[in-house]
């Protein structure tokens, strides 16, 4: 099953200076279970490409299906769903709320979606990604780099989501931190679980199956192994 | 209630922020709680010293010196007239000289307009008195004592209730004697006043016009004073000055709310790039919204609270300083204040917190996460 489907997606930002095409016509598919990257020079859509697929944002023409649902033409509250239901967002700055301990961070997307037992599978996840439960009391700001991030990958497989974005998820880590991390998303991979890595740093690339090379909002390059 | 407790630890988050904001809305709150009360308790405690009768008038002679009989009569045809007869004389009270008001009245007149507290009112023709519960009072007054008025030594027969300062008659410190009594002390020429009594308040216009035409024709020889529009001026006189309190504590309510909306709205934008954090991980707009009101709604609870009962404080201070009375503080409508002020204090905050709450929501959550 695609959980991905991109159909002639074209995203158009219209600014004082003129239009600037950030996605030129855009296919691609991305099957449940792979592990892919998104490289590209900076301003080559990137971003916008995992912006769009995560539901944050929408295309100006084309066709998005996440997890078998079209999201075209659907409203804020309908694509926040999605992104709470389908989507696990992993941010180069690990972007964990500040008021929240580490557990409760990764509780919080349970709890949002209403569902019991969110303590329970909280200490769970904290547990999958290696941390001590005595660490989860701690507020995201005592934790170091690698920890936040790993609390991070917890708090975003959460909900079971279909996909997991992460958008330079090493880029604020030290080169063994960030094998570690990658490490960890290569074993979540490993459970299942789709990934798609934006990233600049070929290193990280090489962790995946699949690369798509954008330059100028195309898909120049799509490499399998 | 996940969003009541984000909005819990981020106003923990910024402790001096929040309790400065909290302190501007205890301000007002107490504003607006104790100068309401003291409003409302000058108002009872005048209304209580008054004798407010709205269906009276009271006619003076204007231009002379007294009322003569023949115009008391035609009075009398009007309505039901009490005339009154009055002096300042010396009198002694259990061995004291004072120089106190005595009226004079017809014994059948008196029961119509005032009351007794102990004793009895006076019979016909008789050479008691009756008097008022501030002098019985003062001077330590019982049923069965005499007084001195000139060479006669009427026997107290009665006191009086109290009955407020009156825009009539004052009896409180005053002696009544029969108009019997009354002649045989003095040379009366006439009568000091007429108190006219209506049957219904809304017959006191026709009854002041008919009285004015009937008598002030030639020449004006008598003034008509309505009670009514005494009460009324003196009801509305109390309410301005309510609402003139009550405005001042408004102002300072505004200025706790602008605080508000000043602390809020730095605090959406600190707060950007967690907003579009919690956005793209699947928080609603409402889920934002709430957050931020429940922010504002916590606020204004502890700032409403505590102002209503330091507000409640100060008015019990006043009162008791300067009133030097309690009672009122306890007044239905004086604890309707309390409420007012938490009211207003909570309502004031959630008014000031929408905008903010409502611009957080609407953030973009693509912009917000760029955010720095």
């Amino acid at each position: 099953m695609n959980v991905v489907e991109l159909v002639e997606v074209t995203k158009v930002y219209e600014l004082p200076r003129g239009s600037i095409k950030a996605l030129d016509n855009v296919t691609a598919s991305i099957e449940s279970g792979e592990f892919i990257s998104i490289m590209g020079p900076s301003g080559s859509g990137k971003t916008t490409l995992l912006n769009i697929i995560g539901c944050l944002d929408t295309p100006t023409s084309g066709r998005v299906a996440i997890g078998g649902e079209n999201i075209n033409g659907l409203g804020d509250d309908q694509l926040t769903k999605i992104r709470r239901d389908k989507i696990g967002f992993v941010f180069q700055q690990f972007n964990l709320i500040p008021t929240l301990t580490a557990l409760e961070n990764i509780e919080y997307p349970v709890i949002l979606k209403g569902l019991n037992g969110h303590e329970k599978k909280g200490k769970e996840l904290l547990r999958s990604v290696g941390i001590d439960e005595k660490l989860g009391e701690n507020k995201p700001n005592e934790l170091s780099g690698g920890e936040q991030q790993r609390i991070a990958i917890a708090r975003a497989l959460a909900n079971d989501p279909d996909i997991i974005l992460a958008d330079e998820p090493t880029g604020n880590l030290d080169s063994k931190t960030s094998k570690d991390i990658l490490q960890l998303l290569k074993v979540t991979n490993g459970r299942g679980k789709t990934i798609i890595v934006v990233t600049h740093d070929p290193q990280v690339a090489s962790y995946t199956k699949r690369t798509f090379r954008l330059v100028d909002g195309r898909v120049e390059d799509e490499v399998g192994k | 209630m996940i969003f009541f407790e984000f909005a819990k630890r981020n106003l923990a988050r910024h402790k001096f922020r929040s309790v400065l904001a909290v302190i501007g809305i205890v301000i007002g709150v107490l504003a607006i709680t104790a100068l309401g009360i003291l409003g409302n308790s000058v108002r009872l405690s005048a209304s209580e010293q008054l004798c407010m009768i709205g269906n009276e008038l009271v006619v003076f002679p204007y231009g002379e010196e007294a009322i003569s009989e023949d115009n008391f009569e035609k009075i009398e045809k009007v309505a039901n007239a009490i005339p009154v007869e009055s002096n300042v004389d010396k009198v002694v009270l259990n061995g004291e000289s004072e120089l106190v008001m005595i009226y004079g009245m017809r014994s059948e007149d008196i029961p119509k307009l005032l009351e007794k507290e102990e004793g009895q009112f006076l019979k016909h023709g008789s050479l008691n008195c009756l008097v008022g519960s501030r002098l019985a009072d003062e001077y330590e007054l019982r049923v069965g004592e005499r007084a001195t008025i000139k060479s006669q030594k009427p026997r107290i027969v009665g006191i009086l209730k109290e009955r407020g300062i009156g825009f009539d008659i004052n009896p409180d410190n005053a002696i009544i004697v029969s108009d019997k009594m009354f002649s045989s002390l003095y040379n009366s020429s006439g009568y000091n006043s007429v108190i006219v009594k209506v049957d219904r308040i809304e017959d006191v216009e026709e009854a002041r016009k008919e009285i004015e035409d009937r008598l002030n024709k030639k020449e004006e020889v008598v003034m008509v004073m309505e009670l009514k529009m005494i009460v009324e001026g003196i009801k509305s006189l109390f309410n301005t000055i309510s609402i003139f309190l009550l405005g001042i504590g408004a102002i300072s309510l505004v200025v706790a709310g602008v605080s508000i909306l000043n602390v809020m709205m730095m605090s959406t934008v600190e707060r950007t790039k967690e907003i579009g954090v919690m956005r793209a991980i699947g928080t609603s707009r409402s889920g934002i919204l709430r957050m931020f009101l429940f922010e504002s709604l916590i606020l204004g609870t502890i700032g409403g609270v505590i102002g209503a009962i330091l507000g409640f404080g100060v008015g019990f201070l006043v009162d008791v300083l300067m009133l030097k009375e309690a009672s009122y503080l306890f007044a239905p409508s004086s604890i309707l204040y309390i409420f007012l002020g938490i009211a207003f204090g909570i309502g004031t905050s959630v008014i000031s917190g929408l905008y903010p709450a409502w611009k957080a929501s609407r953030l973009k959550p693509i912009e917000a996460l760029r955010y720095e």
